[in-house]
């Protein structure tokens, strides 16, 4: 039944080969089908939520905000158990409708009881807490004060009394505290009144703590660990440590430990910082003296901090055995033991051999072992993947293991580096004289501008070193000091370069700055802590997993990865475990470095005209534009660099390495937090700055079950690509010659149309009317020059990089969204692309096309065009064969030819393809050719797909292709008839509208639509979409655009009601779900079939401001979770982003079963490409992979997941 | 000076007593009105100006005209019915309670001037002369009829309802039939006046050529007297952007002001009129949007009324908007376009970059002006401050609108700003300028 990929023939073709799927599925559920929709039916005309709602009210007033969340959190419950009743009824052939009704409404007295009693638990819980901590530090602090005991003497009579000798303080470690607490306590009598409150207080504390479950608590004090006030501080000790000033980062730590209010917030990483430092020190005295505020502080050390203590000893020369026993013992009782710290530590530069020889002074035989075994992934659907290896034939590159190697040197290179200048397309174009006295001008002034910035900013740096800061204020002074100040100012510098001419609001201008200090400070670290060498070694032997000419291994790429990791453990780990700034350091630096920019890069204003009077003016401006009320912080440049850069046309254009494609194969993911490129930070899971709750979802899942997640984006990222370079010329020459906007090459700035500057006087002669047309033409010039600005610009990157790789073959190093959708890493060139960029790209390894290859490549040529889309497959083909005339035509003359392919859908693919086929045809034989042509297979509305695989909808399953068929079903033009229906109905009845739209309803109106629908577009959207197509259509009258659209969108959405009823039913169930679960306080989670955890991070909106010099920027944070979700959002975008979890699940398992079918293989979402030699494999996984993921019981673990998750308080 | 005055007005009208606690005696209120009448009066011609006495022997013959009214309604009860009602028939207003009904089974969210007390307080102030007033009264979403019913009753020529809501609309109409052309009745919503979407225009929603076209009102000159008067209340969530929407279309002259000078009698909440009245210094609440509208308008409070006063048409409560400032009242406030806003200096066509010059400086009124012009034009700032014979040092936030007025002229005459970027700025920040 399951033909997948829009070519409805191959499905009938190959569904012959699997047969053994079609009964399964169909045949089971096609009989229970009937049964089930009655007993949908029932549930659906009287929900059991619904009677239940009734009945809660009753029970429980709904004015109370906790007995509130409980209400809705069993309501939940019911839902959920309504849908595992239905589930379950599904599946169970002999349904007894009754039986479902009566446990439901059974359940609603349990739940209403339950729940009572669950609120006088959590009644308190909220707000308690949190006053009560207030209460105490307060208190304590008072307390103090009375007592007269300042918290510093306290400390440094108690570093006094230890100091001597870090065994004693070992020792009497426990002895300390004591004292500690005597001390505050003896002194008065008086004092003992408040100190009751204060431990009554505590008492109340520890009851709740106690009362509270215990994953609460861990989740606490998980959030906690990232809350921002413990991130500020941990960045700005690493960056202090970093830059070498070790006092102020000790005096940072200090005051927050004396505050007491601010030390609760501190946690034992930030202590371990210092240990590390002190460590390298050797200084085992000040490790004494911070174990002593660890312990202060009511913290626990953890390994690091005695992996910190152990290294110390390491580097003390004779240390005596018998201080090292008792640190050994000392973690033993905390319950931690040493091969944990080797497995779990990450290490810098010797560190690790550093904590081996003092743990060898005591027992000089210890090894750490090395763990090899691996753990498999638990998924069923992937079991077969990684056992049965026997007849798996992993694809080898067509490189020597020498090649690999070189390659990785010159990406190397090129990554710490950080950036890379290249030449830009445009270089072909003569220089003319003008151009290039404006080039000496340009690059003459950024000298001027280079020398006056690094003056400005050491300058500025001295100031803000001398300013002894406020007790707990961080400034920027460390992260200003990490590089030379020639560093930031080239990174200033860039950033000018790449400034629209309208102009960067500031908030952007000074995100890119500061992220691009972070992370060329990242790289910076990872070469401090002398990893690269370690980096090297490994990967060299890594690539004879890969080379063709070493043998052949087992293996995939993470396990050979992991497994020479754990071989080559002495020395620095490979994870850096430098912490990503906190998004308003990123933004504070990055004003910081703008304001240094608007006050020091000046110009003089008679440059480029004499006439002009000679003054100083600043370059870069600071502004506010208003967009709806709202006031924006702007920075322009001034019209004079604007001219200057548009006429020197620098043919050179610097990018962050990360932008480019990598050299060599990338990094394979080994974890969430390690992978892709060498030296630059990338994150597995891309998420809205700041938001952090993916990462600790990460981090608690078991390794084994992000395994095959893991080893899908490997895969993706090992293809290898080169430029297709006949095409790159092509389209190189349309570009530099005038663009073409119909063929999506967009002009240049000088085709842009003028805009019209008006004197005062022309303007009185005319009439209001006129003067408003005036008005609305010149701003829609300026708004198209601007537009045309940033495409030309966008396509000039994309073929520069293009131009700078034609000889490479380069990799593509992937991640993920947070639904698990794969996307490349580098931003502009890749092939997610446009049709351009996509024309472009090339597999680097060639396969002969076979048998059946040259029919594939002239049908994806079909496909491509847009035409023939109610043709099968074999009418493709034969399309094909009538037109081979205008296809040879196309590749011998595309530019002045008949130019048959600039009227297909995708022209530029078009023409690529056009140009392989004719190679094909003309090569001696053409099965033997060797084609580097990537062929696509698409996904006929893949959501809808899922929807109608998930529901058993057999009509909508039609539709969507999932059945065979004589010719291909086209849901679209399906929708479009139904829709058709309903306005010939209307019109009899004499509606208008209905009437106007005669002959109007087409395919092409509601094809996006109902594309988007699954993916949950609204109806305001819906009907943006449908009026764009609506005006695009000439003959339809004008006026009734609006209305039209209006009536039509509402028509779509019942049509696609009446043809997918389970989809809808589906639907509704999954925003009622999320619904309850964020009016319940929780954002919506589950996990993919595949085992990847996915939380919606939607919360609402809180309002951050940050004082700067140019101005206060106030930042809009959505995904704060210390924040109520936001419930509109949760509901609206689960069923969509469960979905999308889906589709990229299934493509992830395709990815899989491909790798060990030898096939190369990416993935554009749901469109798939390999070699058109392994079409058929391709199609043939990919069926089978979408019938053993929609085998699995999706919804019903979906619905386990959530019951386990939301509702165990409950039951 | 013109902000001082505004102060004591402010200080005196809050003086006067709600109406709530007027008799329902047909004398009284006369005797009240009058009394108001004479202590506003005395207020909007200024203070240190002489009072004329004159102002007050003019007012003989409308009031006269009143009792003539009010003495009718002592007779309507034995009236025949079916007749035309003449200009002189008193309107029966309803019950409260059957009016507060209707109110609130409206379907948009709106407050309605149901009180008789607070419509006769309304009517006065837009009088005193309505019967001789040559001014159409624009009333906005009348609902039930209250206002306009008292308004007429008032002797006004010409009342013109414009309802948004459809179920209010036959009512109307039926009382438009009763009259002799006094009133008539536009399904029209003055807020969805020349709407910026590109929906299909249909009522509510309407270009102002048309309303205007319809009623036979012609554009008339700037300095001409003030041609309509518009009364009513501003929806509360749009309060902020309608006050913005109408600036803009002040300063261009388009929109309703393309038909001369026309007088806004509007009630806002008062959180935003204290933001339209801020003086220069008070740094959190002196903005552009304030210093512009005392820039383009002579701003009068006429009356402070509690929100409980007015009636909701929602089931839910509406809730007042929480501020910083004092907001315990909806301000009835009278905002008549000054007749020498334009000049040869400053005209419609280049009166955008004047909005968006007071913009600029006052996005942060802790900037020191000369920075901002040096920004526009460098340089020029000391020499512009000095011929305006202000500060070096002066913040943006102490310069008063008039001054900004002055300054714009300056620098509009200055050959040096026409090349900066102040005037391309103008052409980028569109959305809100797209009315005709």
């Amino acid at each position: 039944m399951y033909i997948l990929y829009s070519i409805p023939s191959t499905a009938s073709c190959l569904c012959r080969s699997v047969p053994s799927h079609i009964p399964i599925f169909l045949c089971t559920y096609s009989s229970s089908l009937y049964t089930c929709v009655n007993s949908h039916n029932n549930l659906l005309t009287d929900p059991p939520w619904t009677s239940q709602r009734r009945h809660f009210s009753a029970l429980i007033p709904k004015k109370e905000d906790g007995k509130k969340r409980v209400w809705e959190q069993s309501q939940l419950l019911d839902v959920l158990e309504a849908r595992i009743q239905q589930l379950q009824s599904d599946i169970v052939l002999d349904v007894q409708h009754a039986k479902v009704q009566f446990v439901n409404a059974s359940k609603s007295g349990r739940g209403a009881s339950s729940g009572k009693s669950h609120k006088n638990v959590s009644g308190g819980r909220t707000e308690l807490p949190k006053k009560l901590i207030q209460e105490k530090t307060t208190k304590t602090k008072k307390l103090n004060l009375k007592l007269g005991i300042e918290d510093k003497p306290v400390k440094s009579r108690k570093g006094k009394l230890i100091l001597p000798g870090t065994s004693k303080t070992l020792k009497n470690q426990e002895p300390t505290a004591i004292q500690a607490d005597t001390m505050a306590g003896a002194p008065v009598a008086a004092a003992t009144v408040p100190i009751r409150k204060v431990e009554k207080l505590e008492w109340k504390l520890n009851q709740w703590a106690m009362s509270a479950s215990p994953e609460l608590v861990q989740d606490n004090s998980e959030a906690r660990m990232y809350e921002g006030v413990q991130l500020s501080v941990h960045c700005y000790l690493e960056a202090c440590v970093f830059c070498g000033d070790i006092d102020r980062a000790q005096r940072l730590l200090l005051t927050h430990h004396r505050m007491i209010s601010r030390r609760n917030l501190l946690n034992i990483g930030l202590y371990n910082v210092m240990m590390r430092v002190w460590a390298k020190k050797g200084s085992l005295n000040q490790i004494g003296r911070m174990f002593i505020l660890v312990e202060e502080a009511g913290l626990k050390p953890n390994l690091t901090s005695y992996c910190a203590a152990l290294e110390c000893m390491g580097r003390t020369p004779n240390c005596s055995p018998k201080v090292i026993n008792r640190v050994l013992r000392q973690m033993k009782e905390d319950g931690l033991c040493v091969e944990e710290l080797f497995r779990l530590c990450v290490f810098r530069q010797d560190e690790r051999d550093m904590v081996l020889r003092a743990i060898h002074t005591v027992e000089p035989d210890f090894q750490p072992s090395i763990n090899t075994v691996l753990h498999t992934c638990s998924s069923p659907l992937v079991k077969d993947f990684y056992t049965e290896r026997a007849d798996a034939k992993y694809p080898k590159l067509a490189f020597s293991l020498e090649e690999l190697r070189e390659r990785f040197s010159r990406q190397l290179s090129m990554e710490q580096a950080s950036t890379i200048t290249i030449h830009s397309v445009e270089a072909m174009k003569p220089v003319t004289p003008h151009m290039a006295k404006m080039r000496a001008l340009l690059a003459e002034q950024r000298m001027v501008w280079h020398k006056a910035l690094v003056g400005a900013l050491r300058e500025s740096n001295m100031i803000l070193a001398s300013i002894t800061p406020k007790a707990v204020r961080l400034s920027l002074y460390p992260y200003l000091c990490l590089m030379d100040q020639k560093d930031y100012v080239d990174i200033m510098i860039q950033s000018l370069s790449n400034l629209p001419p309208s102009g960067e609001s500031l908030h952007i201008l000074a995100k890119e700055l500061g992220n691009r200090v972070h992370n060329k400070f990242c790289i910076r670290m990872k070469s401090h802590n002398q990893m690269v060498d370690k980096l090297s070694h490994i990967y060299n032997e890594y690539a004879e997993l890969l080379a063709k000419d070493s043998q052949d291994f087992d293996v995939l790429p993470r396990e050979r990865w992991w497994k020479l990791e754990a071989e080559h453990s002495s020395g620095p780990s490979l994870l850096g475990d430098n912490t990503q700034w906190p998004h308003t350091v990123v933004v504070e630096l990055g004003t910081y470095l703008v304001d240094l920019m608007v006050k020091h890069m000046k110009v003089n204003s008679d440059i480029l005209n004499p006439a002009n009077d000679r003054k100083f003016i600043p370059v870069l401006y600071h502004m506010y534009t208003f967009r709806s009320n709202k006031q924006v912080g702007f920075i322009k440049p001034h019209p004079i660099l604007t001219q200057m850069q548009q006429d020197a046309m620098e043919t050179t254009l610097t990018f962050d390495s990360y932008v480019m494609p990598m050299l060599c194969p990338p990094v394979p993911w080994t974890s969430a937090k390690f992978g892709a490129y060498l030296l630059t930070p990338t994150k597995m899971m891309r998420t809205v700055v700041g938001a952090n709750q993916h990462e600790i979802l990460l981090e608690k899942c078991q390794d084994a079950d992000l395994h095959a997640v893991l080893d899908s984006l490997n895969q993706l990222g090992n293809a290898a690509w080169r430029i297709n370079q006949p095409l790159l010329d092509i389209i190189i020459s349309v570009f530099n010659d005038k663009g073409n906007e119909k063929l999506d090459i967009p002009p240049p700035n000088s085709e842009a149309p003028k805009i019209l500057r008006y004197s005062q006087q022309d303007l009185a002669t005319y009439s209001s009317a006129e003067k408003a047309h005036l008005k609305r033409e010149l701003v829609k010039a300026k708004k198209k020059c601007s537009e045309m600005h940033s495409l030309r610009m966008d396509a000039l990157y994309k073929l520069s990089i293009a131009n700078h790789m034609r000889d490479e073959v380069f990799w593509f190093p992937h991640n993920m969204d947070f639904r698990g959708r794969t996307y490349p890493c580098p931003p502009y060139f890749n092939h997610l692309g446009s049709d351009v960029t996509r024309a472009i790209l090339v597999f680097a390894e060639g396969k002969p096309l076979g048998p059946g290859g040259l029919k594939w490549l002239k049908i994806h040529l079909v496909n491509l065009t847009g035409l023939k889309k109610r043709s099968s497959l074999a009418g493709r083909l034969e399309y094909a064969n009538t037109i081979m005339d205008d296809i040879l035509d196309s590749a011998d003359n595309p530019l002045n030819g008949k130019k048959w392919w600039q009227n297909a859908d995708e022209p530029w693919q078009a023409l690529a393809c056009c140009m392989e086929i004719a190679n094909a045809v003309r090569s001696p034989d053409p099965t033997h050719f060797i084609s580097h042509f990537p062929v696509h297979q698409d996904g006929s509305c893949n959501g809808l797909q899922h929807y109608a695989a998930l529901g058993r909808d057999v009509i909508g399953a039609t539709s969507v292709n999932l059945i065979p068929c004589e010719v291909p079903q086209d849901v679209y033009s399906g929708v479009a008839q139904q829709v058709e229906e309903f306005r010939a109905r209307d019109s009899e009845k004499g509606l208008k509208i209905a009437q106007v739209l005669e002959g109007f309803i087409s395919r092409k109106v509601v094809k996006q639509t109902v594309m988007t629908v699954v993916y949950g577009v609204t109806r305001y959207g819906g009907r943006l979409q449908i009026e764009k197509r609506l005006k695009e259509v000439d003959d339809f009258p004008k006026e009734y655009v609006w209305d039209a659209s209006h009536y039509l969108v509402q028509q779509v959405f019942s049509s696609l009601k009446e043809m997918f009823t389970g989809t809808r039913e589906i639907q509704d169930w999954l925003t009622e779900s999320a619904r309850l679960i964020a009016k319940s306080g929780n954002t919506v989670e589950w996990v993919t079939p595949l085992g990847l955890p996915i939380i919606q991070p939607y919360h609402r909106t809180r309002t951050q401001m940050l004082k700067g010099t140019i101005q206060d920027l106030s930042l809009q944070i959505t995904h704060d979770s210390k924040q109520k979700p936001d419930t509109v959002k949760q509901k609206n975008a689960f069923p969509p982003n469960f979905i999308h979890s889906l589709d990229s699940t299934h493509m992830m398992l395709t990815a899989l079963y491909c790798y060990s079918a030898g096939l190369t293989f990416v993935s554009v979402h749901d469109c798939f490409w390999t070699h058109a030699l392994t079409v058929d494999t391709m199609n043939k996984v990919c069926r089978e992979q979408f019938v053993a993921l929609h085998s699995q019981p999706i919804l019903q673990e979906l619905s386990n997941f959530l019951l386990q998750k939301y509702c165990s308080g409950l039951s | 000076m013109s902000l001082h005055f505004y102060n004591i007005l402010g200080d005196v009208v809050s003086i006067i007593p709600p109406l709530a606690i007027c008799p329902p005696c047909p004398l009284s209120p006369r005797v009240l009105l009058q009394r108001r009448t004479f202590s506003l009066d005395s207020l909007s011609s200024g203070p240190g100006r002489p009072q004329p006495q004159q102002a007050r022997t003019d007012r003989a013959s409308p009031s006269s005209a009143l009792t003539h009214r009010n003495l009718s309604a002592v007779a309507v009860s034995v009236q025949d019915q079916s007749r035309p009602l003449g200009r002189y028939d008193f309107l029966d207003l309803g019950e409260v309670e059957e009016n507060t009904q209707r109110a609130q089974l409206c379907r948009t969210i709106k407050r309605f001037i149901i009180d008789p007390a607070l419509a006769k307080l309304v009517t006065h102030h837009l009088g005193p002369d309505l019967e001789d007033s040559k001014a159409v009264i624009f009333e906005c979403n009348p609902g039930p009829g209250v206002l306009t019913r008292t308004l007429l009753n008032s002797g006004a020529q010409r009342v013109v309802t414009l309802e948004g809501e459809k179920s209010f609309l036959p009512d109307l109409q039926a009382l438009e039939c009763l009259l002799d052309g006094q009133l008539e009745v536009v399904h029209c919503d003055f807020f969805k006046l020349d709407p910026m979407g590109r929906g299909s225009m249909r009522p509510p929603a309407m270009y102002t050529d048309k309303l205007f076209t319809d009623l036979g009102i012609s554009e008339a000159n700037w300095t001409d007297e003030v041609p309509v008067k518009v009364v009513g209340i501003f929806p509360q969530r749009i309060e902020r952007s309608q006050l913005w929407k109408l600036l803009y279309v002040l300063f261009d002259r388009l929109s309703i002001y393309r038909y001369g000078r026309v007088e806004l009698n509007m009630f806002i909440s008062e959180k935003e009129y204290l933001k339209l009245m801020a003086k220069p210094g008070d740094m959190l609440n002196y903005r552009a949007f304030g210093a512009l509208w005392q820039m383009a308008c002579h701003i009068e409070l006429l009356h402070k009324e509690p929100w409980a006063s007015f009636v909701t048409s929602s089931k839910y409560k509406l809730a007042i908007p929480k501020s910083r400032l004092p907001n315990d009242n909806l301000c009835l406030v009278r905002m008549t376009p000054r007749k020498d806003l334009f000049s040869a200096s400053l005209t419609p066509s280049n009166a955008a970059t004047l909005v968006m010059m007071v913009k600029q400086c006052l996005a942060k009124r802790k900037a020191r002006l000369v920075d901002r012009l040096n920004m526009w034009s460098p340089d020029s700032g000391p020499k512009l401050l000095k011929e305006m014979g202000m500060q070096e040092d002066v913040l943006t936030g102490h310069v008063y609108p008039e001054e900004y007025k002055q300054l714009f002229e300056l620098v509009d005459k200055s050959q040096e700003f026409t090349q900066s970027w102040l005037y391309e700025e103008v052409l980028e920040n569109t959305q809100k300028e797209g009315w005709i």
